[in-house]
C-alpha cells in the first residue's frame, strides 16, 4: 500500500459555448411551446435570478458543440492554466447528467475528443453531484500514487431536452403550462468546467489543497425528484422508458421529458442542512473560518426557517461569503461547481491559508456533496 | 498523511446539542415520506375513512401530550423551579389542542364520542409508555429532546398533510383540516423556549447533553412508528 500524499488542484478551466443569451433571447435557441408557457417562464426567471446563460444549440436549430467537445475544451483550458502537457495526463474522470450517446460511457467520448494517448478513464453519470464524484475519484487516485496528473470534468448539454419537439405530443401549445416541466426549461443551460489534480502544488501561482470530499445519498427515503425516462416518479407510471413497447411509445407517453417534482424538492432541504451539520461536527469546522462558500444553490432558496436554525446552532456561513455565479452563467448542473471554482481562482485575490467550502446538492434523488479546500 | 483542518470552534454546549437535535430531526423528518399514510396522501390516494383513522389515532397522542409534560413538571425539583414553571406553562398551552381534532373529526363525518372510547394504536402505546417513563425520572430534562422532535415532526407532518389534502376532493369543509392547518401555520417560537432552557444550567447536570439527544432519537423513532401503525390496535 503506497503512502498517501496531499493532492492539489493546480489548474481550473471552463468552457461556455457561443455567446451569452439574455432572458429575452432564450426562445430563439430553445424554441417556444406556447404564449402561456413563456409567461410562466418569465415568472420562473424572476425567481431563479438568472440573467444570462449559454447554449450549445444555435438559433438556426443546429448545434455548435457536443457535450464531450465542451468537456474536452474545458479540460484543455484547465491544463493550460496548470501549464501541464495534455499528453502527460494519466487519469480522466468525466461527469455529466447525460452523455451524447446512451452507450458507451461518456469518458470514452471525452478521451477521444481530447486527442491524448491511452489513460485510465472513469465515467460518472448522476446530476449535479456527479461533479464531486469525479473529483473524489481523481483525488483518491492521486492521493495513493495511482495517478500523477489527473483531470476531472463536468459538462452539460441540457438545452437538447428543451426544444418543443422533445415534449410533443404529450405537452404541446394547447397544454396547460406545467411547472414540473417549465422550471427546468427556464433554469438549466449548457457549459463545462474542469480541474487538474497533482501530488504537488504549482511552482508559482495559486493551488488549492483538497482536504476532504464527502458525499451521501438519501435515495432510501426519497422518490426521484429531477428525472427523465419515466412518465411519473410514483405509482404505476414510474416504469422506465426502456420497458415500453418501443422508444416511440415511451416518448408519446411523456416518459422521455425531463421533469422536477417540487414537493419532493422542498422536502430535501432539512436533510441537506442535517448533513452539513454532521460534517461541521466531524471535522470540527468553524463556519466563521470559511473564507469562501461556493454553493450550487442560492441562499434565497434555503428559506428563513432553515437559516434561523443554522444561526441558532452557530452554523451559518455569513451570506457575504456565499459566491454563486448563477446570474451570469445560469445553472449548468454538474459543470456549475467547476465554473464557480474557475472564477474564484481567476478573479479573487486568494491568500495562502484561506479555506473554501464547496456545496453541491443534487435533487435527482437527493444527494449532498461537500468539498473542503485550502489555498496554498 | 495530510492533516485534517482542526479548528478551534467557538460552539457552545447548547449550540452543539441543538445541532445534534437538528440532525436527528432532519433524518427522521425525511423518513416521513416513506410512511404509508403520508406517501398515499401525497399521491392523492386517501379516502375519508383513512382520514378519520388518522385523526382518531393522532388524537390519542395529542390528548396525552399535556399529560406527560405535567408528569415531567411534577418530577422537577429544586434548584430547577424556574424550569418547572416553563414545563407547566407548556402543558397549559397545549392541554386543549385535542378539541381541534374533535372538531375536524366531526366535520369529516365522525362522532367525537368515538374518539374518547378509541384505543391507541400499537405504535402510540409504545410512544406514550416511553414518554411517561421518561417523565417519571427525577429532573427529566432529556425530554427537551422529545419536545424538539415532536414539535418539529408534528409541524412538518401537519404541513405535508395540509398541503396534500388541500386539493383532495374529500375535503369540502375547512373545519375538516383545522388541526393540521393550525399546526402547519402556527409559528410560535418554540425554538427560542428550548434554547433558553438549554442555556439555563440544565446542561451542567452530568451526561444531560447526551441524554437529550438519545431521548430525541428514541422519541423520533416511536413517533414514526405510531404513524406506520395507523389502524393497528
Amino acid at each position: 500500500m503506497p503512502s498517501c500524499q496531499d493532492v492539489y488542484i493546480t489548474g481550473v478551466g471552463k468552457f461556455l459555448p457561443g455567446e451569452p443569451v439574455t432572458n429575452a433571447d432564450m426562445a430563439a435557441y430553445i424554441g417556444c411551446i406556447s404564449k402561456r408557457s413563456s409567461t410562466l417562464g418569465s415568472a420562473i426567471l424572476r425567481k431563479n435570478g438568472i440573467k444570462h446563460r449559454f447554449y450549445a444549440l444555435d438559433p438556426k436549430g443546429g448545434y455548435r458543440y457536443t457535450n464531450a467537445a465542451m468537456a474536452a475544451n474545458a479540460i484543455h483550458n484547465a491544463l493550460k492554466h496548470a501549464r501541464c502537457q495534455p499528453e502527460q495526463v494519466d487519469l480522466l474522470a468525466a461527469s455529466t447528467t447525460q452523455g451524447d450517446y446512451l452507450v458507451p460511457g461518456f469518458a470514452s467520448s471525452v478521451h477521444a475528443e481530447l486527442g491524448i494517448p491511452p489513460l485510465a478513464i472513469f465515467s460518472f453519470q448522476s446530476v449535479c453531484a456527479s461533479s464531486l464524484m469525479a473529483v473524489k475519484n481523481a483525488w483518491l487516485n492521486v492521493k495513493i500514487g495511482e495517478s500523477q496528473l489527473a483531470v476531472a470534468s463536468g459538462s452539460e448539454f441540457a438545452s437538447r431536452w428543451f426544444r418543443p419537439a422533445v415534449y410533443q405530443p404529450f405537452y404541446d401549445q394547447d397544454a396547460k403550462p406545467d411547472p414540473q416541466i417549465e422550471f427546468l426549461r427556464w433554469t438549466l443551460s449548457d457549459g463545462a468546467g474542469a480541474v487538474v489534480l497533482e501530488p504537488h502544488p504549482k511552482p508559482d501561482g495559486v493551488s488549492l489543497r483538497i482536504d476532504w470530499i464527502q458525499l451521501k445519498s438519501f435515495a432510501d427515503r426519497f422518490p426521484p425528484c429531477m428525472y427523465a425516462g419515466a412518465k411519473s416518479n410514483t405509482g404505476a407510471d414510474d416504469l422506465g422508458w426502456g420497458l415500453y413497447e418501443s422508444p416511440q411509445a415511451a416518448y408519446e407517453a411523456g416518459a422521455i421529458a425531463l421533469k422536477q417534482d417540487f414537493e419532493v424538492l422542498y422536502a430535501m432541504f432539512p436533510i441537506w442542512v442535517g448533513y452539513y451539520l454532521e460534517l461541521l461536527e466531524k471535522y470540527d469546522l468553524d463556519p466563521n473560518a470559511i473564507d469562501y462558500f461556493l454553493p450550487h444553490y442560492s441562499s434565497h432558496s434555503l428559506g428563513e426557517e432553515m437559516k434561523r436554525l443554522l444561526r441558532r446552532t452557530g452554523a451559518m456561513i455569513a451570506e457575504e461569503k456565499w459566491c454563486n455565479n448563477l446570474e451570469c452563467y445560469g445553472n449548468t448542473g454538474t459543470a456549475s461547481i467547476f465554473i464557480m471554482l474557475e472564477e474564484l481562482v481567476q478573479q479573487h485575490p486568494l491568500q495562502p491559508g484561506q479555506r473554501i467550502l464547496c456545496f453541491v446538492p443534487e435533487s435527482g434523488r437527493c444527494i449532498a456533496a461537500f468539498m473542503h479546500l485550502t489555498v496554498v | 498523511m495530510q492533516t485534517q483542518p482542526r479548528l478551534q470552534s467557538n460552539v457552545t454546549q447548547a449550540q452543539r446539542v441543538l445541532r445534534q437535535l437538528t440532525m436527528v430531526w432532519a433524518d427522521f423528518e425525511s423518513r416521513l415520506l416513506k410512511v404509508p399514510i403520508v406517501a398515499r396522501a401525497m399521491q392523492q390516494q386517501l379516502r375519508l375513512a383513512d382520514y378519520l383513522t388518522l385523526i382518531s389515532d393522532h388524537y390519542q397522542q395529542v390528548v396525552e401530550g399535556s399529560g406527560w409534560i405535567s408528569r415531567a413538571a411534577s418530577s422537577i425539583t429544586a434548584p430547577y423551579l424556574d424550569q418547572r414553571s416553563v414545563f407547566i406553562r407548556h402543558a397549559a398551552t397545549e392541554h386543549l389542542d385535542y378539541q381541534m381534532l374533535e372538531k375536524s373529526y366531526l366535520a369529516s363525518g365522525g362522532q367525537p364520542a368515538e374518539l374518547i372510547s378509541a384505543r391507541k394504536n400499537i405504535g402510540s402505546e409504545a410512544l406514550s409508555a416511553w414518554m411517561y417513563h421518561r417523565a417519571s425520572q427525577p429532573n427529566p430534562f432529556d425530554l427537551l429532546g422529545a419536545m424538539f422532535i415532536i414539535e418539529g415532526l408534528g409541524k412538518r407532518f401537519a404541513q405535508t398533510f395540509a398541503n396534500a389534502l388541500d386539493e383532495n376532493p374529500l375535503i369540502t369543509d375547512p373545519d375538516q383540516l383545522e388541526f393540521y392547518r393550525y399546526h402547519a401555520a402556527h409559528d410560535e417560537d418554540h425554538l427560542q423556549e428550548l434554547e433558553d432552557l438549554l442555556t439555563s444550567s440544565i446542561l451542567d447536570i452530568t451526561g444531560m447533553d447526551e441524554a437529550i439527544v438519545r431521548t430525541a432519537k428514541v422519541t423520533a423513532r416511536l413517533y414514526l412508528l405510531q404513524l406506520e401503525e395507523l389502524g393497528h390496535y
